[in-house]
């Protein structure tokens, strides 16, 4: 039930953060290429929140053991490899009318993102390599936990290296953008904030039910005995 | 008698330069190769002397990557579950082997590493900034992250058919932040300004990394049991 309302709400805001991209004035410099910005930064956003929780959920399972965590770090990188993926894409879609190109090498951010992403995709790739989920916790939870280094790494990008990508857009001095469009941004970080915890919601719970199947097909293996030779009538 | 940590490290250590030494695949394999990779680029451009000398350093950081994954692989491939069995029963701390292994591969990867630096200056016409001795300790930390990080890429591969592609798909991009700060120092030094922020940078990365290393051990040494 829970589940039902969190998604309806999640639908109602992902609808009104679409209104609000449209609504909003366009910039005097991108014109409408900047409602693009109102999918591609809440995705970033989500990104790191969702590997900063996939660290805690590995750090958790180091220390109690406990497969809640694990299911929680699972899913949050899940959740955050396609974040991630919308974050590249929408900024390659934003990048070719606006710098006139969809990849720059130049450009620090970028390429510290696709490094963020391929490194979780590793952390996928490993998790794959053994159904079990005990043995799938022992070996990601370190990885979830070192690989969290990338996210300051691709935040701090624009101040270590010089770079095409706009600075901090949001800093100690204020918010360096229009009173509308901080509106429609904040409204669609809301909406994909809700995404976030809806996937999540459901990916934790097919990943418990995942745990169960697991378990009892070890429970129905141990059950069942192999008939000996001498056992079995001609 | 349980010997103590950096006794443990320092034995560990040992022995993995005792093997290189026998073998000397590092040497005898691993750095030929690198520099037969080195001579391959120039044959896939067209070798103009003005692009060759702005390739020189992108391509030794290539090759420092991929060919310091061999080595740091090569190291910790040598050493099967039986092994780690072994190591555990002997009541040796995890902490230790992750030290000892790491810093044995360092000192395998950092003279290597170095001698790199000659077809590099040789087959691209190579001319080194004033002050290119400030690179050493650069290259150092460097040789130093990706050793930890290759030990620990082995330790949460191990025991896994698909370990080979695995580890480096997990480590080449954990690593890149390392290279791209040691390129930037390179770039810093061109310019004329100083590489302290990239130092630091190293410093924090390898940090962090030892701190994960040793603090993972206990865990990794399960994976292996």
């Amino acid at each position: 039930m829970k589940k039902k309302v969190l998604a309806t709400l999640t639908v109602l805001a992902l609808a009104a953060g679409l209104a609000a991209a449209f609504t909003s004035p366009p910039d005097a410099l991108q014109g409408d290429f900047v409602r693009i910005l109102y999918i591609h930064v809440p995705s970033a956003w989500l990104a790191f929140l969702a590997f900063g929780v996939t660290a805690a959920g590995s750090i958790g399972w180091l220390f109690t053991h406990r497969m809640g965590w694990d299911r929680t770090a699972e899913a949050s990188a899940e959740t955050g490899v396609l974040f991630t993926a919308v974050a590249l894409a929408t900024g390659m879609i934003w990048g070719k009318p606006v710098w006139g190109t969809y990849w720059d090498w130049g450009d620090a951010r970028l390429a510290t993102t696709a490094l963020m992403f391929f490194v979780y995709l590793g952390y996928l790739a490993l998790r794959r390599t053994t159904s079990d989920p005990y043995r799938q916790a022992r070996r990601s939870s370190v990885l979830g936990a070192v690989a969290v280094v990338q996210v300051p790494l691709v935040y701090f990008s624009v101040k270590l290296w010089r770079t095409l990508h706009q600075g901090l857009t949001i800093r100690p001095d204020g918010i360096q953008m229009d009173g509308a469009m901080v509106t429609a941004l904040l409204v669609n970080l809301g909406a994909f904030t809700l995404l976030y915890l809806t996937l999540m919601s459901f990916r934790t719970e097919l990943a418990r039910l995942e745990e169960a199947v697991c378990e009892s097909e070890i429970s129905v293996q141990s059950r069942v005995t192999v008939p000996q030779l001498g056992e079995v009538e001609a | 008698m349980k010997a103590g940590f950096w006794r443990s490290a320092s034995i560990i250590a040992q022995r993995d330069l005792r093997v290189e030494i026998r073998s000397g695949e590092a040497l005898s394999v691993v750095f030929p190769f690198a520099v037969v990779a080195t001579w391959v680029v120039p044959l896939a451009t067209d070798a103009s002397p003005g692009l060759l000398r702005d390739l020189a350093a992108p391509v030794y950081w290539l090759i420092f990557l991929l060919f310091g994954m061999m080595i740091v692989f090569r190291q910790t491939a040598s050493e099967t579950a039986d092994h780690r069995r072994v190591l555990a029963l002997t009541g040796l701390d995890p902490a230790a082997r992750f030290v000892g292994r790491s810093a044995a591969s360092t000192l395998i990867l950092f003279p290597i590493s170095g001698m790199l630096v000659i077809p590099v200056i040789v087959l691209y016409d190579y001319r080194p900034p004033s002050g290119i001795w400030l690179m050493i300790p650069v290259i150092i930390l460097g040789a130093i992250g990706m050793s930890m990080l290759g030990t620990l890429a082995a330790d949460v591969t191990v025991g896994l058919r698909a370990r080979t592609s695995l580890a480096p798909l997990l480590m080449a991009p954990l690593a890149a932040p390392l290279l791209m700060s040691a390129s930037q120092a390179l770039e810093s030094l061109i310019a004329g300004g100083g590489i302290i922020l990239w130092v630091l940078v190293l410093v924090i990365a390898d940090l962090g990394l030892a701190a994960a290393g040793v603090m993972s051990a206990r865990a990794l040494e399960e994976i292996a049991l």
